[in-house]
């Protein structure tokens, strides 16, 4: 057993690459480890020709991942949108795992990322010594994708700005980094590919730009399709949270956590549950990680200062901050959605009085 | 094709209606086979007027019509489609000179006894179960189990091998076996297999399979050399087994018989889809379409992305050429994954999903229609027999004892009786149509009465009127109905579906109501343009109360109406902040409307202080413009909602020396438009005002006399005499206005140069 926290997918799963690889005659793009199909049945589960159990490592449409391999196959650079908790980052780690049998080539976006961390640094005690030099250079995980034809991962593409996101654009139209100070480029061999993750919802996000848009194949990832799914998916993860925060859990807590995801789903499908109503969806996600958020905090806020009973009032206040994110306009979607909707709902009479208090 | 040139020389194709992978396989077979006759699943009555299918005026998309003479609502359909297999081998009959018919079924029996009687006794009424449901050749809805295996088998076969789109399996088969005989032989063996594990026939496909077998064995008893039957897939096992004609016979022996009559009517590619209730159509005309005109080239995946960036790019969005060959490469990558030998429909949609549209999902959406569904309307000869729907308006029109006259005539119903609102009805669907037989004489004027006026004048063209709307049904409230439908699809502004839904109401025409009110109510929530919800709300209130008069169910749109009120007063706040005096002007005057129009419908108390509070929150706001929010304060006030003390304790606020002259100006104007009378009568609005006008410099005085002027226009002499005569403090009981008192101090005489100075504009004006 490792004494690592957590192993990268290549590694967890290297008994259901292998089985998979074993029995896998069908044709490989250059640079693959699996075949296409080999790839799906990782990712989707099934089973090996030798009759290893695969496990299915995303639960959801099919034709996504479909397209999501196949866009590798095709040498396209590939982009999997989704607001957060849609297993974007988790997709991405195992099809690197499958593909290329790695998973570590790796940069995570953020506000500070800059060029040096997408093309190449300098060791400037090299640099300063000898002068730019191939020795001098510091490759980065994209350099090094390039170099040994593999797959390179960037989480959070739109974290960055948008001008450090246009160094990609050579990289993915000409598959070469060109090193001006050295004179020379990198050209990526056979099997190299770029794939990226972002979130399509939030606010505070670059906008990608549209000449980098257009050099990726593009998959959302939605949300659950189904509320028993999405229900079964917070309880469990609200469970989780609160043993770990040592917080009890009340008796009722189900019952909130199907509210609750109401609420999210209706304003965030913009139409009522039953279909007959169309709503105005707000600004913000409404994601089922914030649904968590919601619900954890409502837990806390009951334990401590509401003798661990869970009611509306505790959750309300979370929930308008979780719809209300531009004050003006989501304010009247919400109490649109209130009146019109919530108002004659007989068990949410509660949420109702609770909301419009928080308002 | 041996075997079956073993069985009589008689070759069975069977076919997908409306398959174009099976139309073009079709076409090539005749082409081997060269037959003498061709016979084709129809109504075998029909058969006279089969040729003119092939007639170079026939445009498809075509439908042959059958219904019974004295009943054309219960109209029967046969669409044909540019790429219908049957429309295919008709045209090929028709240029190789082989003779063509039908074989199924007369029409008459169908007419005698719908399929799907039964359940159309569920409530509906007949109108709108024969408008939604039409029977197709094969999928007489109801009689028959709705089973898919019936409805598509072809379909089912390839959903089995996991395809979405029938027609894309059709092709890869092709693609596996080049010569088309042995795919119409492998498509009859697995039919073979399919049948055998459903339980036996319902009795009508029974008979329809009976009548089919005796008129083959006919024609090869008339006809020396090849014969080829095009018939649904379903029902090739069944026509090639041997029966006894006996037994044939004594099955279709005794079928009810009705006389019906038929004719050809042009139809539109939107009407040949699933998604418009009818039963054997296709998922997407469009894409169908495609495939025939593309079935001679290899670059068909090519062009289909390239219609679609075409759509995309008429929506806005910029597509490059590039985006388009990575789209097809990757729909040729998910092709091979799926070990498909090319792409098919589904490839074509996820590929272009993620190259053109982003990912987006909701943007194809926004194409779909247009792409899949297509616009195209067929045309029909002129020879073609008279049209159903001029033979249900003279029916109409004898039961309604109106007479056709082109000499003017002046028309007047009473709605409560039964035959005044049967003639207004008529009237109320022909102007939908088009057909303006009748005028209304007081239109817009007494809509809360039981009294319609009408002038009465018949116009020749009106019948070519008629016959152009065809292709919406086959009998008028059918055809008023789908034309209504129709434009509600096109409207996009709030007022203009609720004049929509006012006519289909009108009309009597509940289909296209209850599709507007879904339409309206979708439109409604998503809007939050106030402006456009305020002008919604009269006409919608019109209908609610109108609808009383027509004894309609106005329920639904109730409910629709009350939230449409509730969502207005919570957007309202925001429309009435910024506007400049024109749009101010405007608010105020829609705000006015839609409160009558909300008085109108007397909605429940919570509907009716949701909309108070809307109000409410625009007087407090103080970003309200204040012509709006004085306008909005007069109704309150009236409504008493606005105590009369607070009443001037607001005007005192909005008119104190603090707010500039003209924002209080703005707010006087909103508040006495309509109502300067009081200001007889309430000492304390008219003190505020007093000191308001006393408190104003020269300059702004004279700069604000138009506005003033305005609002006491609305005074008669005598209201004004009085309004002075308080003013002077004489109080409102002073017979004759404006005595001087001899004692007038300062303060008098103000107000008599303010006052006169008003009244001398004021009669200049």
């Amino acid at each position: 057993m490792s004494d690592l926290l957590r192993l990268p997918a290549e590694q967890s799963y290297a008994g259901e690459l292998a089985a998979l690889a074993r029995g896998d005659d069908a044709g490989k793009p250059e640079g693959w480890k699996l075949s296409p199909r080999a790839v799906l049945t990782y990712l989707l589960g099934g089973e090996a020709s030798d009759g290893t159990v695969i496990s299915p490592k995303y639960v959801g449409r099919r034709r996504l991942m479909e397209t999501a391999v196949a866009t590798l196959a095709t040498d396209r650079a590939l982009l999997l949108l989704g607001v957060p908790g849609t297993a974007k980052s988790w997709v991405s780690e195992h099809l690197a795992a499958a593909i290329t049998g790695d998973s570590t080539l790796l940069i995570q976006c953020t506000a500070g990322t800059d060029e040096n961390q997408i093309r190449y640094g300098w060791n400037y005690a090299q640099l300063l010594a000898k002068g730019p030099s191939p020795e001098a250079l510091v490759p980065t995980p994209l350099y090094r994708a390039m170099q040994d034809g593999k797959l390179c991962r960037l989480e959070e593409l739109t974290r960055m700005g948008s001008d450090v996101q246009d160094t990609l654009i050579t990289v993915l139209s000409e598959k070469m980094m060109p090193i001006a100070e050295l004179n020379s480029a990198i050209y990526a061999r056979r099997g190299f590919n770029v794939i990226a993750t972002a979130n399509n919802r939030d606010k505070g996000v670059n906008e990608l730009s549209s000449a980098l848009k257009r050099r990726f194949n593009v998959v959302v990832l939605p949300l659950p399709d189904d509320m028993e799914q999405e229900v079964a998916i917070v309880a469990r993860r609200v469970n989780e949270m609160a043993l770990g925060l040592a917080l009890p859990v009340p008796r009722n807590a189900q019952e909130e956590i199907a509210r609750v995801l109401t609420i999210f789903r209706e304003l965030r499908s913009g139409a009522t549950l039953d279909g007959k109503t169309t709503l105005k969806t707000p600004s913000g996600s409404l994601s089922t990680a914030e649904a968590i958020a919601t619900l954890v905090g409502g837990l806390s806020q009951a334990a401590w200062f509401n003798d661990g009973r869970l009611t509306a009032r505790e959750l309300a206040a979370s929930v308008v901050g979780a719809v209300i994110k531009d004050p003006v306009q989501d304010k009247a979607v919400l109490e649109e959605y209130l009146e019109t909707v919530l108002k004659k709902r007989g068990p949410y009479s509660a949420w109702y009085a609770a909301l419009n208090e928080a308002i | 094709m041996d075997e079956d040139a073993a069985a009589g020389g008689i070759s069975f194709f069977g076919v997908r209606h409306h398959g174009p992978g099976s139309a073009s396989s079709l076409v090539r077979a005749l082409d081997a086979l060269r037959p003498v006759a061709v016979l084709i699943e129809g109504p075998s009555d029909a058969s006279g007027i089969l040729p003119m299918l092939a007639a170079p005026e026939m445009k498809p998309p075509v439908a042959l019509l059958c219904y019974p003479e004295d009943d054309p609502a219960q109209t029967s359909f046969w669409p044909f489609a540019e790429f219908s297999p049957e429309y295919q081998a008709t045209l090929w009959a028709a240029r190789h000179g082989a003779s063509v018919s039908f074989i199924d079924l007369p029409s008459t029996a169908r007419a005698a006894d719908p399929p799907g009687k039964a359940d159309r006794a569920g409530g509906e009424t007949p109108e709108e179960a024969s408008g939604s449901a039409g029977e197709a050749p094969a999928t007489p809805a109801g009689e028959v189990e709705d089973s898919p295996e019936f409805r598509d088998p072809v379909g089912v076969l390839a959903a089995a091998a996991g395809y979405q789109d029938g027609e894309s399996w059709w092709a890869d088969l092709i693609e596996q076996n080049p010569a088309p005989g042995p795919v119409f032989g492998a498509i009859a063996e697995a039919m073979a297999a399919l049948r055998e594990e459903l339980a036996a026939l319902p009795e009508f496909e029974a008979r329809r399979e009976a009548h089919m077998r005796l008129a083959i064995a006919d024609a090869r008893a008339r006809l020396d050399g090849p014969i080829a039957v095009v018939c649904g897939a379903w029902h090739v096992p069944a026509l090639r087994a041997a029966r006894a004609k006996k037994e044939d016979r004594a099955l279709i022996k005794g079928l009810p018989r009705k006389k019906s009559v038929m004719t050809w009517a042009p139809w539109t590619a939107p009407r040949l889809a699933f998604a418009q209730a009818y039963g054997a159509g296709v998922a997407a005309p469009g894409w169908c379409k495609h495939l025939w005109q593309t079935r001679q080239r290899h670059d068909g995946a090519s062009l289909w992305l390239a219609r679609i960036a075409r759509l995309l790019r008429d929506k806005g969005h910029p597509v490059s050429t590039a985006a388009l060959i990575e789209a097809e490469r990757l729909a040729m990558a998910l092709a091979a994954i799926r070990e498909r030998p090319k792409p098919g429909f589904e490839e074509l949609r996820e590929a272009a999903v993620a190259c053109l549209f982003g990912g987006e999902t909701l943007l194809w959406r926004s194409i779909e229609d247009t792409l899949l569904l297509g616009d195209e309307v067929g045309e029909i000869p002129a020879g073609a027999p008279l049209a159903p729907l001029i033979e249900d308006l003279q029916r109409q029109q004898k039961q309604a004892r109106l007479k056709p006259e082109a000499l003017q005539r002046e028309l007047a119903l009473d709605l409560r009786s039964d035959s005044g609102r049967f003639r207004s009805t008529l009237l109320h669907r022909l102007a939908i149509l088009g057909v303006e037989w009748g005028k209304p004489l007081d239109k817009g004027g007494s809509r809360g009465t039981f009294r319609e006026r009408w002038m009465l004048a018949w116009e020749p063209e009106y019948a070519v009127q008629l016959v152009e709307k065809l292709v919406y049904g086959a009998t008028l409230a059918q055809a008023a109905n789908g034309w209504l439908a129709e434009r509600l699809g096109q409207a996009s502004a709030l007022d203009e579906l609720a004049e929509l839904i006012r006519a289909a109401i009108t009309a009597d025409l509940p289909e296209a109501a209850a599709r507007g009110l879904a339409v309206f109510e979708e439109k409604a929530a998503l809007s939050s343009n106030a402006a456009e919800m305020l002008a919604a709300i009269p006409p919608l209130a019109d209908i609610v109360r109108y609808g009383e008069a027509r004894a309609s169910d106005t329920g639904a749109l109730n409910a629709l109406l009350e939230r449409l009120i509730v969502e207005t007063a919570i957007n309202l706040i925001h429309a009435a902040r910024d506007l400049d005096a024109e749009a101010a002007e405007q608010m105020a005057a829609r705000i006015a409307a839609a409160h009558a129009g909300v008085r109108l419908i007397e909605p429940d108390a919570d509907i009716l202080d949701a909309w108070h509070k809307g109000l409410g929150r625009v007087l407090d706001d103080a970003r309200a413009t204040p012509r709006v929010a004085g306008g909005v304060a007069q109704i309150l006030y009236e409504a008493e909602i606005l105590a009369a003390e607070d009443a001037v304790d607001l005007l005192g606020r909005r008119l104190s020396p603090g707010t500039p002259v003209l924002e209080a100006a703005g707010f006087l104007e909103g508040f006495f438009l309509a109502s300067a009378a009081r200001l007889i009568h309430d000492e304390g609005l008219r003190q505020a005002v007093d000191g308001w006008l006393l408190r104003l410099d020269e300059e702004d005085f004279v700069a604000h006399l138009p506005l003033l002027r305005r609002v006491f226009a609305g005074l008669d002499g005598m209201e004004r005499k009085r309004l002075i005569a308080a003013a002077l403090g004489k109080g409102p009981a002073l017979p004759t206005g404006f005595i001087p008192a001899p004692d007038g101090g300062a303060l008098w005489r103000t107000h008599l140069e303010i006052l006169r100075a008003l009244l001398t504009e004021n009669s200049n004006g």
